[in-house]
């Protein structure tokens, strides 16, 4: 140990200074992307590792790519022999990525005459299309290829050199390519602006004592996880929770849980067995995908402003049956595993967690992100829209606290569009907007509350729906009741009767028809009338 | 006669001009009932008959932080009667399960819905029945509301509807608030989160100026008196009482005008403005003489407020901001803060160090000088305490040192976002450094962000005052019009109607003033506007305009990209007369007169003999050499080894960084 290590004041400054490159690099990621889905939704990571791949600074951007930017980069470190001016691009969930929209780009960081790189960059962005064969390549395939493009760990700029060839090969499989190369280039660009700020660290500290900095940072996550972790009991918890479907069949998916708390050394073990196979429908996760909601749960039981890092990692140990819905194998399709399955990993974790200390843990929040997508040809213009927006759901109760009604929980946290900026973009018209009174669980502190939307079509169109929480209700805890269940109807005009939609479809409809989407609203918490006694 | 008053928590700050100088009185602040201050600080300062006085208010940003604001009733379209509750559905910490839900400041059973419809195009799809109105009015009534708040669906493209309820609900005798003149722009949720702010905070500042306004008159005789709006103009109180929402960050917009002004007689333009307070620290971005950027994107307690305001940049830790080992053994400072109660250590009833302990422990606050030698400083209690807390650190002075470092860490880290992370290099920049904390912390801070040069204005307490002093008079009017980009040459006439208001609102101050046009712009498509220049002469060059700024902003435009022009915007500007300060002829000097001490201060790891001098008694031309300390009554400015501070002509202290820590 050098001088450095256990230096409380070094520690603060070395970990603000790391987390404000992460910071810098989505500043500079944000402001020079095309597309809104990254300018204004935000839907991006930024990340900062050392030489040997470990993640040691994320920015606090999107929770489902917590977990899954370091095996990015170990993807990418074992893929390639990366020399001086490389950088790497990569969307196979098989190799480093989550789903096929989600696009990586890794760079190594050279100290000038070193082989070997001193630490590593990284971002990742959602882009709005990258092939396959549904516009916004989120549709419901049944395999992988009709995903869209498969980029495996590639060098897309060779020593400082930008490779046309394999930038050119992707974007002539995108359907937006201009776009898409704005958004490429955006990123290549954040992670100069991590590079340079990385050297620039390297130099003011030197390589020794960054290198016990950063060994002390990953020491000092690990500690803040122990420490939670030596307050916990001792114990097995199982838990279990269900997808509704994968919208191919109707047949139910099983994700269970065992959780093996062992306080004294401070560690979790965390074991998926016993849930289901892959499924045929793109429901599926890949192992990245569990990470994350894991690494998601240990950073919310640590103090809000805990630095995301791989130490946080280390008291965890994760096993994700291979070919299982949390850790797909190829050619299974996997765009919703993103969005759906994420979120019901995250519930089943939390239900087995609440079995050791109750006290800490919410009931279910609503469990989805409700993907709604309407496309088709606006009459203003005679030129074709399509519209893609989440719509959030009720938190789960606290114990303490109702949950809070018509918020984004856990895996996303993505904005709404006004009503106003939609009615000027698309044909619609919104007819209501409001909280879905009642769909939260009973408790002593009840869940939140569902919303309602209803948006009347003014042209005929497709509406896409990928969500869940239809059968399988958010579940309450301590006594508390489910929260409802999620639900969409169609109002025909022209036969003025209404049509329910089941949680994944496709439908065509006219104009004047009025589709109404109700979002399930958490679970409650503790018993109606009860004061809990026990429970501390 | 004008007098500016800047109402803080401590002190309120009284400044006019006397003979062309600037004389500027500090009183206690008397929070129960601000005016008592500020009337006596208009006495003192002696204003007589007609006296003009400018007032920068707390009381509208007091009354959002302690939730102390009216019980609203808000109408709205019916069926979106949970927007103003629901907001955008994203939450503001990612990973808190236990966070509360956030603040809407209209309780449930206050909101109301209406059966009508205003399509995008400004098409009356459906209006209310003249029952209903009475129905609602009844309604409004048995909810015992005390403001009430309308904000339809595209009432900006079509107010007729907000305005028949609007002249139905003033039969209630309460402040009614409007969208479509509050905030005439599109977004539903944070127009109507405006016009409830407004609504909110109406009763009260109402009742608060009115007073102010008869009481000033009552005392001298034509006497007036305008407050300062967040976004930089002056206002008369008549208009801040119906526009409260306008006001709420009306002290620190007075900062940023007077770090402006400061900076531009000194000849520096582009500026980064550091303010440090005892709880907070607000850092800006600006060209001194075309002043800060606005922001329509303002968080107050928690709730957008719309209007636009100066575009500050807050970080949560400032004199006040407690230290301590987390769980993990880092050393965190702040957010908590240990406020004007109990307070620091060193003041005697606090327990938990400070950051203003730690500067007092390595002898950079000099309790003769500090607050006038007002305030004991208890150097025994402050050592034995922070020995306590030190954790594993060997002294209590690695402590200190720690705690500062840590600090300015987060300040630095504050100056990079609204610097570095928005395309700005510090080094093209001067530091202009103010409040009790500001000139203390600012040359360590700009040798880490490598900027070259640190301003600390004379005077650094009360510039805000001064700010408010100097401010032009100003009202912004806007509105969404949404048209294709092809439609730039048709604007004379949407132009001409908002110009028409601004002409009539100043005719009757009796203000002449000049109308600064411009358009928000965006590709088709974005979901967020840039504002440029729009000249009604070339109405195409608002398009080249934009493509430069999104490009310098961005990254990149492209021409052929088909454009939207969402809103016009009109700001009337009636200017201040100008003022030139006095400069004085700099005779070189060491500063030997203002000398009053030597003592020991601790830099990098040791204290070093450092000489204490007066501010008052250095004299244009003199330089002083790091390490020194330069005392004032409200603040002091601490000069490391290496740096270098000179005496302007206005009374300015210029500091030249040198290589600290470079």
């Amino acid at each position: 140990m050098t001088r450095h290590a256990n230096d409380p004041v070094e520690l603060s400054i070395f970990q603000c200074a790391v987390h404000s490159i992460a910071e810098e690099m989505g500043a500079a990621l944000r402001r020079t992307a095309l597309s809104p889905n990254i300018k204004e939704r935000r839907d991006y990571s930024c990340a900062v590792f050392d030489g040997r791949g470990r993640v040691i600074a994320m920015g606090d951007h999107m929770p489902v790519h917590l977990g899954s930017m370091p095996m990015s980069v170990q993807a990418a470190i074992a893929a390639l022999n990366f020399g001086p001016g490389d950088l790497a691009v990569l969307n196979d969930p098989y190799a480093g990525g989550t789903h096929l929209p989600d696009i990586t780009m890794v760079l190594p960081v050279f100290l000038e005459g070193d082989l070997e790189p001193a630490f590593f960059v990284a971002n990742r962005a959602h882009h709005a299309d990258v092939g396959g064969k549904f516009a916004g390549s989120m549709g419901p395939a049944t395999t992988i290829d009709d995903e869209g493009i498969r980029i495996p760990p590639t060098r897309i700029v060779r020593g400082g050199r930008v490779d046309r060839e394999v930038l050119d090969g992707i974007l002539r499989n995108v359907r937006t390519p201009w776009e898409r190369e704005g958004d490429l280039d955006a990123q290549m660009g954040a992670c100069r602006v991590g590079e340079q700020r990385m050297l620039q660290l390297a130099a003011k500290y030197g390589m020794g004592k960054l290198n016990a900095l950063i060994e002390e940072l990953l020491d000092y996550s690990e500690r803040l996880v122990r420490a939670e972790l030596r307050q916990m009991p001792a114990g097995e918890f199982d838990a279990e929770d269900w997808l509704d479907s994968d919208g191919v069949t109707d047949e139910p998916i099983r994700i269970a849980v065992r959780l093996r708390i062992d306080p004294e050394a401070g560690a979790l073990d965390v074991d998926f067995a016993g849930s289901s196979p892959q499924v045929a429908g793109a429901v599926n996760a890949v192992r990245a995908i569990t990470l994350s909601a894991c690494f998601y749960v240990l950073r919310c039981l640590l103090a809000e402003d805990a630095p995301a890092t791989e130490g946080i990692l280390r008291p965890l140990t994760l096993h994700a049956p291979e070919g299982s819905i949390v850790n797909a194998r190829p050619p299974a399709a996997v765009a919703g595993g993103n969005v759906e399955t994420s979120q019901r990993i995250v519930d089943v974790l939390m239900r087995a967690l609440a079995m050791a200390v109750p006290a800490r843990v919410p009931a279910a929040s609503a469990g989805t992100m409700t993907n709604v997508t309407i496309g088709g040809i606006d009459p203003r213009t005679n030129e074709p829209f399509a519209y893609y927006e989440t719509a959030a759901g009720g938190m789960g109760a606290r114990p303490g606290l109702d949950g809070i009604s018509g918020v984004h929980t856990h895996m996303t946290n993505s904005l709404n569009t006004p009503i106003e900026a939609l009615e000027y973009a698309y044909p619609f018209r919104v007819r209501r907007y409001g909280y879905r009174r009642g769909s939260g669980g009973e408790g002593k502190f009840h869940g939140g509350d569902g919303l309602i939307r209803e948006i009347e079509l003014l042209a005929d169109a497709e509406v896409t729906l990928l969500a869940e929480r239809r059968r399988f209700r958010p579940y309450g805890l301590a006594g508390g009741g489910e929260g409802a269940a999620g639900g969409a109807w169609v109002t025909k005009t022209e036969a003025g009767e209404e049509v329910e939609l089941p949680g994944k479809c496709s439908v065509k409809l006219a104009r004047g028809d009025v589709v109404r989407i109700e979002t399930p609203g958490g679970g409650g918490w503790g018993r109606r009338g009860t004061d809990n006694q026990g429970i501390s | 006669m004008r007098i500016a008053i800047d109402t803080g928590g401590t002190f309120t700050d009284c400044v006019c001009f006397v003979d062309g100088e600037l004389r500027v009185v500090k009183i206690f602040s008397t929070p129960g009932d601000p005016s008592r201050a500020l009337l006596e600080g208009v006495r003192l300062l002696g204003g007589g008959a007609n006296v003009e006085v400018r007032h920068g208010t707390t009381v509208g940003t007091n009354t959002m932080l302690e939730q102390t604001g009216a019980r609203v009733a808000f109408v709205t379209t019916a069926g979106f009667e949970d927007t103003i509750a629901i907001g955008r559905q994203a939450r503001e910490k990612l990973y808190d399960w236990f966070a509360a839900a956030p603040i809407c400041l209209v309780p449930r059973e206050l909101r109301f819905g209406v059966t009508e419809r205003v399509s995008a195009e400004g098409r009356m799809l459906r209006a209310p029945a003249d029952e209903e109105l009475a129905a609602l009015l009844e309604a409004v009534r048995a909810g015992s509301a005390q403001a009430a708040a309308i904000s339809l669906l595209f009432s900006f493209a079509n107010p007729a509807t907000e305005q028949r309820i609007e002249a139905q609900l003033s039969g209630l005798g309460i402040p009614v608030s409007a969208s479509h003149r509050i905030l005439p722009e599109f977004r539903e949720y944070e127009r109507a989160s405006a016009t409830v702010v407004n609504a909110y905070l109406a009763p009260r500042m109402q009742s608060y100026l009115s007073a102010l306004e008869r009481r000033i008159a009552e005392e001298h005789r034509g006497g007036r008196v305008d407050v300062m709006q967040s976004s930089g103009g002056i206002i008369p109180a008549r208009v801040g009482a119906v526009e409260p929402v306008r006001t709420v960050l009306s002290g620190p917009a007075g900062g940023v005008v007077g770090a402006c002004r400061v900076a531009q007689w000194a000849g520096f333009e582009r500026i980064i403005g550091f303010d440090m307070g005892g709880t907070s620290t607000d850092v800006f971005l600006a060209n001194a003489r075309t002043g800060a950027e606005r922001t329509r994107e303002a968080v107050v307690a928690g709730v957008p407020v719309g209007v636009p305001m100066l575009d500050i940049h807050t970080a949560g830790a400032g004199g006040g901001s407690i230290a301590r080992f987390d769980a993990g053994g880092m050393l965190r400072v702040g957010p908590e803060s240990a406020g004007a109660d109990p307070g620091p250590i060193c003041f005697g009833r606090g327990e938990r160090a400070t950051v203003t302990d730690a500067n007092f422990v390595l002898g950079r606050l000099d309790a003769q000088s500090f607050l006038g030698g007002g305030v004991d400083l208890d150097r025994e209690r402050t050592l034995r305490m922070m020995r306590q807390q030190k954790g594993a650190l060997a002294t209590v002075e690695e402590f200190a040192a720690g705690i500062l470092r840590v600090v300015e860490m987060q300040m630095e880290k504050a100056i990079r976002v609204i610097s570095v992370e928005r395309g700005h290099d510090p080094r093209e920049f001067t530091l202009v450094a103010f409040g009790g904390g500001g000139p203390l912390h600012a040359c360590s801070l700009a040798a880490a962000l490598r900027i070259p040069r640190v301003l600390v204005p004379r005077l650094p307490g009360a510039l805000s005052a001064i700010g408010i002093l100097l401010a032009d008079n100003v009202r912004d009017f806007s509105r969404t019009v949404m048209l294709p980009g092809s439609e730039m040459e048709n604007l004379s006439g949407s132009f001409g109607e908002l110009e028409r208001q601004g002409v009539t609102e100043f005719a009757a101050e009796g203000f002449a003033g000049v109308a600064d046009r411009s358009v928000d712009l965006r590709y088709r498509g974005q979901g967020y506007e840039l504002n440029v220049v729009y000249d009604p002469q070339a109405p195409e060059r608002s398009i080249e305009a934009f493509h430069a700024l999104h490009r310098q902003r961005y990254g990149f435009a492209d021409a052929a990209r088909p454009m939207e022009i969402v809103s016009l915007r009109v700001r009337m500007i009636a200017a201040s007369e100008p003022y030139e300060p006095e400069r004085r002829a700099l005779v070189p000097g060491d500063g030997g007169a203002a000398l009053s001490a030597e003592r020991e201060v601790y830099f990098d790891g040791g204290f070093r003999p450092t000489r204490f001098y007066r501010r008052e008694k250095l004299a244009p031309g003199d330089v002083v050499n790091g390490p020194a300390m330069i005392t004032e009554y409200t603040a002091a400015t601490l000069l490391p080894p290496e740096c270098k501070a000179s005496v302007d002509g206005l009374g300015n202290l210029v500091i030249d960084i040198g290589e600290v820590g470079g």
